[in-house]
């Protein structure tokens, strides 16, 4: 069987997002070195502060500091951090419940090592040096064994507040395609076509999945399809796309390769956009470097007959 | 034992604007919800059950909304859901509510939906670098415009019909303070002046990107009985689906549309959908999904969709108005869409869609879509309870 290609696939967004009146203040708090917690319906002080109390949904703004100081509820250690987490050098994670609170804040301890750890030790804030609204604000918390801070008396009013943060998002993925459209790719570089055939209703599928998605068995006929094929419909691209390196404008068109029982799509070249039209004979123009066409371009041959591609659109 | 009647007593939904940049997504959603409690005058405690939806996770990089919005939505202590469907996503968490009511699992479920696009990047989400595939070449339009193409071809229609579409749209979402897109100076003229994007589709025959929330109480008869304002009655609901692609799929009038309507239409007794429906509210995202869905929907034969467009006939005041809300081509929260359809639906039988209004409405059919023509829900809804 020919080799199943892999390669890495890194899914990477920056999403913003707007923050609200309550996560608003207290990440402006953070940057102005001010821990805030939310008093809620029953008295409590939630640190972090949330939004709606958890107990009777209702809204709360009730906003009161907490001291810098607190008090380690629960810890794992990391031996291995990982990109992207607040320390570089082994540490724990710990649950920390600040003075004044009635809730535990996720974040870090920077210890020597797991044995300095222990649940009920007492911890401080250390701040960033360069603040800007964000729960990193908070470097990490370091162990402490002075008396507990005072809270401040900040009441969550700030001039100049944050009002929104960027979240980046990140996955990395070994993406396969599996062995049917890795055999469909290899053939790609040999500048031939290969779809497969379903073994129940006999549709040839191109790109071939590996199974026939209305039967739902499994496909391994090959069969040799192409190189030239019919446009079934197509559209006009008149505005650019951020990712593609195409000028506007062109024709994006949907292909039945000749022998194939649906189209695939690509881009039609070697004539005027305007010119292009439903029945158009094709065939590819492949890419120096192989895989997909680069595009295809107009055969000569006449126009298929629309009865002929009708159930292909 | 026969199915607990299904009747709609709140609907609220926020007003849809490009940008809510002074909420946090939470915040958004339960505007909504409080919207609609209100409508319901019900509070959280009389909620028993809570089910959301949401565009597809890659949208707006929110991966569990169900555990984010707990609190804010009066969820904590009771059952919680995500329903995940794409486009169609507003509609089938709104039909999977109603089941837990019809099943008798629940007497009072609140359904909600929503999408930030301001926050989200629904073509980033749609063109995830894949490789070793080919990249879609033609962004979210290119990818329907073809089928807009096959749909004229087959009918012969006028390329004049999609602006038919978008200026009654746009002229009807003047009447609705909720829309997003309000053009006061909206003209047939500006619309077919408007640029060509992905040919045969025109900028002004899109959808807008919108922030904005939808939500809606579902009662049993016992809470329709308590309800302040006159009910809506689900008189059937169904959801398709068939794969993105396949050989035979029919893109201009999708198997799993037809299939899934016909299902409503068996439940709810009808036989001449386009005599005995009054009004209505489909996904339309581009303008020429109108004629096709009538099509495929069966309030015309194939081919003469087109003919109810020009003719007047879905425009409000016509025999069978069509998107009276401004629909998708006003107003896009993708995530809150087609929640928004079915509530438009159900306003409209409750006699409160205000302005837009369809006189005597008494039977409305909302629609959603998603994915590539992939998944299908729909409702209809009655002002009479359901006789059965």
């Amino acid at each position: 069987m020919p080799e199943v290609l892999k390669a890495p696939l890194v899914v990477e967004f920056p999403f913003t997002r707007s923050l609200g009146p309550v996560q608003s203040a207290f990440l402006t708090g953070l940057r102005e070195r001010v821990v805030l917690g939310v008093r809620t319906g029953d008295g409590r002080t939630l640190v972090p502060p949330v939004e709606y109390d958890p107990v009777t949904s209702e809204d709360l703004h009730d906003l009161v500091e907490v001291a810098p100081t607190g008090t380690v509820t629960t810890w794992a250690w990391n031996h291995e951090p990982r990109r992207g987490q607040p320390l570089d050098t082994p540490f724990a994670w710990v649950l920390v419940r600040l003075d004044g609170a009635d809730t535990a804040l996720l974040h870090v301890l920077d210890a020597p090592g797991p044995d300095a750890v222990r649940t009920g030790m007492r911890v401080r804030v250390r701040w960033a040096a360069q603040r800007s609204g964000a729960v990193t604000d908070i470097a990490c918390f370091e162990p402490y064994d002075g008396p507990p801070a005072e809270p401040g008396t900040h009441d969550g009013r700030f001039e100049d507040l944050v009002t929104g943060i960027v979240a980046p998002a990140r996955l990395d993925y070994t993406y396969s395609p599996g062995r049917a459209q890795s055999g469909y790719l290899h053939a790609l570089a040999e500048r031939r076509a290969v779809g497969e055939r379903c073994p129940s209703c006999r549709k040839v599928y191109v790109p071939p999945r590996g199974a026939c998605p209305t039967c739902g068995v499994a496909t391994t006929e090959q069969v040799e399809v192409g190189p030239r094929g019919t446009v079934t419909t197509y559209c006009i691209v008149n505005i650019k796309a951020k990712n593609l390196d195409i000028e506007v404008p062109y024709v994006y068109a949907h292909i039945a390769l000749d022998g194939a029982d649906l189209a695939l799509h690509g881009r039609i070249g070697g004539i005027p956009y305007d010119q292009v039209r439903m029945g158009l004979r094709v065939e590819p123009v492949w890419s120096p470097g192989g895989g997909h066409p680069d595009h295809y371009r107009p055969t000569g041959e006449p126009d298929a007959d629309y009865e002929t591609y009708k159930e292909l659109l | 034992m026969s199915k607990e009647p299904v009747a709609v007593v709140g609907i609220g939904q926020t007003k849809h604007v490009a940008a809510r940049r002074d909420v946090s997504i939470a915040g958004l959603v339960r505007e909504a919800a409080r919207s609609a409690l209100a409508d319901a005058e019900l509070t959280w405690a009389d909620i028993d059950a809570v089910v959301i939806g949401k565009a597809p996770d890659f949208f707006e990089g929110v991966m569990m909304p169900e555990l984010y919005l707990a609190d804010a939505l009066g969820a904590v202590g009771k059952p919680m859901l995500r329903v995940h469907t794409a486009g169609s996503v507003g509609g089938s968490t709104a039909l999977v509510a109603s089941n837990l009511i019809a099943g008798r699992v629940h007497g009072t479920v609140l359904t909600l939906a929503f999408e930030k696009q301001s926050e989200s990047n629904a073509m980033w989400g749609l063109s995830l670098p894949v490789p070793f595939q080919q990249p879609l070449l033609a962004g979210a339009g290119g990818f329907f415009a073809p089928h807009v193409r096959a749909y004229m071809r087959r009918t012969g229609a006028p390329d004049t019909v999609g602006s038919l579409v978008a200026y009654k749209d746009r002229r009807n979402a003047l009447k609705n303070p909720y829309a997003h897109l309000h053009e006061h100076d909206i003209t047939l003229e500006k619309v077919q002046a408007s640029p060509m994007l992905w040919d045969p589709i025109r900028y002004s025959e899109t959808c807008p990107s919108s922030d904005g929330a939808c939500a809606m109480v579902l009662t049993d008869r016992a809470g329709a009985a308590r309800s302040p304002r006159p009910p809506a009655w689900m008189h059937g609901g169904a959801m398709r689906t068939e794969p993105t692609m396949f050989a035979g799929k029919d893109f201009v009038s999708p198997q799993a549309g037809k299939d899934c309507a016909a299902d409503v239409y068996r439940q709810a007794g009808i036989a001449d959908p386009r005599r005995e429906i009054d009004a209505v509210e489909m996904y339309v995202p581009f303008s020429w999904y109108e004629p096709m869905w009538l099509e495929n929907l069966g309030f015309a034969d194939e081919g003469e969709g087109w003919k109810l467009t020009e003719s007047g006939v879905t425009e409000l005041d016509g025999d069978l108005p069509v998107n009276m809300s401004g629909g998708v081509l006003s107003t896009n929260p993708i995530g809150a869409s087609g929640m928004i359809r079915f509530a438009e639906a159900a306003l409209q039988v409750r006699g409160q869609a205000g302005e837009h209004q369809v006189d005597g409405a008494r039977r409305a059919l909302g629609h959603a879509y998603g994915g590539g023509s992939q998944f299908f829900s729909m409702w209809l809804v009655g002002a009479a309870p359901p006789s059965s």
